[in-house]
């Protein structure tokens, strides 16, 4: 257009020159030249069109004749070809699978056709280009690129404006169709490489590249590619070159693209959901970006050097390439020169690949944790994944919500939980050394373990037990978490040991080149990575807020473990708190070290009094007491480092009595001045019951021996009488009695008062059949476990004695002060309650014991402010 | 906490009748360690809190253990039933080889109270020895309530009145303003 305005200003100038019979002349031949190219665009002859444009031309209509010939081409266009062509589809308004096929090769036909007709199109408007050339125009290049150009715009801009909509669907159909099928022949040529029998079937050539392959040492595709089923797969390539080529032609560029981008990233996800599946133990990763460079990009690697844009990109320079594929050549043993196209394509799909990955493992991260050591591949996947895309914080909520749904619910046990976490922290280690994610991860199950109970019990049981605190589950693991978590120390450390060791200039480059800055989200207050070392039993510690409690708690479950020894056998607990000293400093563990200690100094004072007293008694009457030195072993504690003791009275049989009195005796001579104080009630007694028949052994706790033994001399026993005699009260009495009545040793009946019942012996297995059951397990029972009697007061119990404590505290000064809000309760709680232990609680804790005091009617709180009720 | 009873230059010390002076001037030979007055005190309020004695209760005021708010209550079937006295002790740096100076806060009609609220009672002045603590303060101070010693009044009007326990219950609950919930 922009020629034609001069030319036309000219024109204007000349027209008065204009003469009749030139004009004659141009209006004869623009209406041969009219006819004349409509003939031409049927297919006509127009043999003097080349006069009528050499007229034209002549009088400055250049112009005139371009415009028209174009408009003319675009009628025909739009009137026959893209008419024609769009009619193809008409039928194929619903695509679905089943008319692939036919679908295929309507496309085909369609596109060949339309081809062939725009072929003859321009043919056309070579015509006109060397007409004009003829005229003598002296840039026929520009002229003929322009012409074409604008013929191509005419075309794609008719072919837009009637675009069906469904004819993108039908593209992307085309292409899926056709990538699987190239898909299956690749794979098919894949399993035919690994599999060594299928040589012998194949022809020679396939055998000869097995060899070559074989010799390569690699899966040298490239060369699958060009000797394989060569024939096949380029048949197929150039297939559908061809029909991205006509495509493109048509102007539909973009939309090709897009249709097999999607038709690729379609059938690699397919195949990525097909590898992943729901087995955790193997890695797909490597597998997956095999495939990556098996299939697709084998496949546009093909169809754009069919396309010919190798050409254009032949030799791409370094600075081209993304700095994402660094080394782009090493990942094409087979192709020489990767063009910048595929590679920016192998970026496109791996990322796709490490996204889709990604996403399907993040949404089983639950159940992959729950596998966690056997699932440690898929993790490593996930890492790698998440390296590449950065996308955590997606893995932080997914894991979240799937937390809150399906582990932080009453009815998972506080064991289950707590493993998962351990699982969890081990696992998020590896995906993120930094425990950035695992902060953010973890704050839910911490938050949950808080409002439970039995976390800490549960928190030293996993800690310290060999069965992972997990009673009735299979007991797989053998050693403790502490074990577990030294195993690790000791590993990390050497590791580091060897980093310092090689310190020298190459390794300071090498560290400093692997520097990762720490991920955006981490919190620079917590120090950078180098610092923080996701610690499992500092995260596990911070459940419950204070190492001191779990020390305490373990006191507690070591005290009830000592009593109840009764050998003096402890390496296990000895080798336990050697490990605790080292998490938790030697001071803290203090009084759980005298309390072995108190172990083994029984031992040796059990020796030393037992040997003492045997020498004192050799002489006149061994037999007297009824019982010997011998039946006994004390452990003698040091009660000031043990946690409270449960006290009962307890009247034990005269002969032990006996036995228990010169023990002391001789124990204060051996240790003056210290005493010895008998807990009657602690401990445990073997026993063996000679009845009639049969005879029993037993090993059960004082106040069950000392029950039975009444029996010894007097069969039947009134609950009252019995009480007394025992030294316990009658409703002790009547709840430890009802384990030698499930045994079937005893019997229970009412006797004339209703108040006192009467409990027999039972000579003689009347009721064997009945109590077999029990009769057979007896010896594991120990009587005082069943009852949930335990020796040492618990946790609870020492918390609702230090509450009391408070209480009494609050009181006093409720009662100087007249009324004081919950936070200067809690100051002055802090400040003057320095009993031990010292006052610890949380506000909140605070807040819900004065509660209590409310709701029990000791306080009354008015205006935020706490007043003694009067 | 180390730096403590600055305050005892602000509280008007006025000495009660009984007071020997002289005591007062030698300066104290033992330098007592402050640690050991604060475990001392602590101890004392431990072992005040848990003996869970009725009718006295003393607690350290604000951050400072060494000034501490009581509470006495008039004992049963004397003219003081039924009332509540506030006092405020605090204790010197060498407690406790001093006594603390406890003093009444509200107002009692007592023959040996004065209108200002101290207290003429011999073992808070000569008779004092380190073995008592702050109960048995508590407590000797509720029972000089009920048997007040006439012989050495600091409030003379009550020491007249006493003979006349009917007359002096009417004063007393006359007198009486309850605490407080300050």
């Amino acid at each position: 257009m922009e020629e034609s305005t001069p030319s036309l200003v000219s024109h204007l100038e000349i027209l008065d020159t204009l003469t009749d019979d030139s004009i004659q002349e141009i209006l004869d031949s623009y209406a041969n030249f009219c006819s004349a190219t409509e003939s031409l665009l049927h297919g006509g002859d127009a043999s003097d069109f080349f006069s009528h444009v050499q007229i034209l031309c002549k009088h400055g209509l250049l112009s005139l004749v371009r415009d028209f010939f174009l408009k003319s081409l675009e009628e025909a266009f739009e009137k026959n070809l893209a008419s024609k062509f769009w009619r193809h589809f008409d039928c194929y308004n619903n695509v679905g699978i089943n008319y692939e096929d036919e679908l295929q090769q309507v496309l085909c036909r369609a596109l060949e056709e339309i081809s062939l007709e725009k072929q003859y199109q321009e043919k056309c408007l070579l015509l006109l280009v060397r007409a004009l050339l003829l005229e003598g125009k002296p840039d026929s290049d520009d002229e003929r690129e322009y012409l074409f150009s604008k013929y191509q715009l005419m075309v794609s801009s008719v072919l837009m404006a009637s675009l069906p909509r469904h004819f993108p669907e039908i593209l992307h159909w085309y292409f899926k169709g056709r990538l699987e099928e190239l898909s299956s022949i690749m794979d098919g040529e894949l399993n035919g490489n690994d599999d060594d029998d299928s040589h012998d079937k194949d022809d020679m050539d396939l055998d000869e590249k097995g060899k070559m392959l074989h010799r390569n040492g690699a899966m040298d595709i490239d060369e699958c590619y060009l000797q394989g089923n060569f024939a096949e797969t380029n048949k197929l390539v150039k297939n559908i070159g061809k029909v991205v080529r006509d495509l493109r032609s048509l102007g539909f560029t973009s939309m090709t693209e897009d249709a097999y981008a999607s038709a690729i990233f379609l059938l690699l996800k397919a195949k990525v959901h097909d590898l992943v599946g729901d087995d955790y133990r193997a890695s797909v990763l490597n597998s997956i970006k095999e495939w990556i460079k098996a299939v697709p990009l084998q496949f546009l690697h093909a169809l754009l050097a069919y396309l010919g844009d190798t050409v254009s990109y032949n030799s791409p320079s370094p600075a081209l390439k993304s700095p994402l594929g660094s080394h782009p050549s090493a990942c094409y043993p087979g192709i020489n020169a990767p063009t910048e196209g595929v590679v920016r394509w192998q970026l496109r799909l791996e990322y796709f690949a490490y996204e889709t990955l990604q996403d399907l493992r993040i949404s089983k991260l639950f159940e992959i944790i729950v596998d966690y050591p056997d699932s440690s591949p898929a993790i490593e996947d996930l890492k790698q994944c998440l390296d590449y895309t950065g996308q955590h914080s997606k893995l932080v909520e997914s894991f979240i919500s799937a937390l809150r749904y399906r582990l932080l619910t009453a009815g998972a046990s506080t064991n289950d939980i707590l493993h998962q976490y351990v699982s969890t922290i081990k696992a998020l280690r590896t995906i993120d050394p930094a425990g950035v994610f695992l902060e953010a991860v973890g704050e839910p199950i911490k938050d949950y373990l808080r409002g439970r109970k039995d976390t800490i019990k549960c928190i030293v049981t996993m800690l310290t037990d060999g069965t992972g605190g997990n009673p009735n589950g299979s007991g797989i693991t053998g050693d403790s978490l502490l074990e577990e978590l030294n195993r690790d120390e000791e590993s990390q450390e050497n590791v580091g040991a060897d980093d310092d060791f090689n310190t020298d200039d190459k390794q300071a480059w090498i560290n400093a080149a692997c520097w990762d800055p720490d991920p955006v989200e981490a919190d620079p207050l917590k120090g950078s990575r180098n610092q923080r070392k996701v610690d499992i039993l500092e995260m596990i510690v911070g459940i419950i807020g204070s190492k001191d409690q779990l020390v305490n708690e373990y006191r507690v479950m070591l005290a009830e473990k000592l009593l109840n020894k009764s050998d003096y056998d402890i390496d296990s607990e000895i080798r336990t708190l050697e490990l605790l000293k080292i998490h938790f400093g030697e001071s803290s563990m203090q009084r759980c070290e005298i309390m072995l200690n108190d172990l083994i100094d029984s031992k040796r004072t059990n020796h030393n009094i037992k040997a003492t007293i045997k020498s004192a008694q050799t002489g006149p009457e061994p037999q007297e007491a009824g019982a010997s030195m011998d039946i006994l072993s004390a452990t003698i504690l040091s009660s000031n480092f043990w946690p409270p003791i449960q006290d009962e009275a307890l009247n034990v049989p005269e002969p032990v009595n006996q036995l228990l009195n010169d023990y002391a005796k001789r124990f204060c001579e051996i240790k003056t001045p210290r005493k010895l104080l008998w807990k009657k009630n602690l401990g445990t007694v073997k026993l063996e019951l000679q009845f009639e028949d049969r005879t029993m052994q037993l090993s059960v706790a004082p106040m069950h021996a000392a029950i039975i033994m009444q029996f010894q001399d007097q069969t039947s026993w009134t609950s009252n009488k019995l009480a007394t005699a025992i030294g316990v009260p009658v409703d002790v009495l009547n709840r430890r009695i009802n384990f030698w009545i499930s045994k079937g040793i005893l019997t229970e009946s009412l006797g004339k008062d209703s108040n006192a019942h009467v409990f027999t012996l039972v000579e003689g297995m009347v009721d064997a059949s009945k109590n077999s059951g029990n009769a057979g397990s007896c010896e594991e029972l120990l009587g005082g476990d069943e009852e949930g009697e335990s020796s040492v007061a618990s946790v609870e119990d020492q918390i609702r004695k230090e509450m009391t404590i408070y209480e009494k505290f609050i009181t006093g000064m409720l009662t100087n002060f007249g009324s004081m809000a919950l936070d200067r309760i809690h100051n002055t709680l802090k400040m003057f309650c320095v009993a031990d232990p010292p006052y610890d609680k949380s506000l909140q804790q605070l807040q819900s014991f004065l509660s209590g005091l409310v709701s029990e009617e000791k306080l009354e709180l008015r205006d935020g402010m706490y007043f003694l009720k009067k | 906490m180390a730096t403590v009873n600055g305050y005892q230059g602000n509280t008007p010390v006025a000495a009660p009748a009984g007071t020997t002076p002289s005591k007062q001037t030698v300066p104290a030979a033992r330098t007592v360690d402050t640690q050991s007055v604060l475990k001392r005190l602590q101890s004392e309020l431990m072992a005040l809190m848990m003996s869970g004695e009725s009718g006295i209760s003393a607690f350290p005021e604000g951050d400072n253990i060494f000034c501490w708010k009581g509470t006495i209550a008039g004992s049963k079937d004397t003219v003081f039933e039924g009332t509540e006295y506030k006092l405020s002790l605090s204790f010197p740096n060498d407690y406790p080889f001093k006594p603390p100076k406890v003093k009444f806060e509200t107002s009692c009609f007592h023959p040996n109270v004065d209108v200002y609220g101290n207290i003429c009672l011999d073992i808070l002045q000569d008779k004092w020895s380190s073995a008592y603590d702050v109960r048995t303060i508590l407590i000797s101070i509720q029972s000089l309530l009920g048997e007040p010693n006439i012989s050495s009044p600091l409030n003379t009007q009550a020491a007249q009145l006493w003979s006349n326990q009917e007359e002096y219950r009417k004063m007393v609950e006359k007198l009486y303003k309850p605490p407080s919930a300050a």
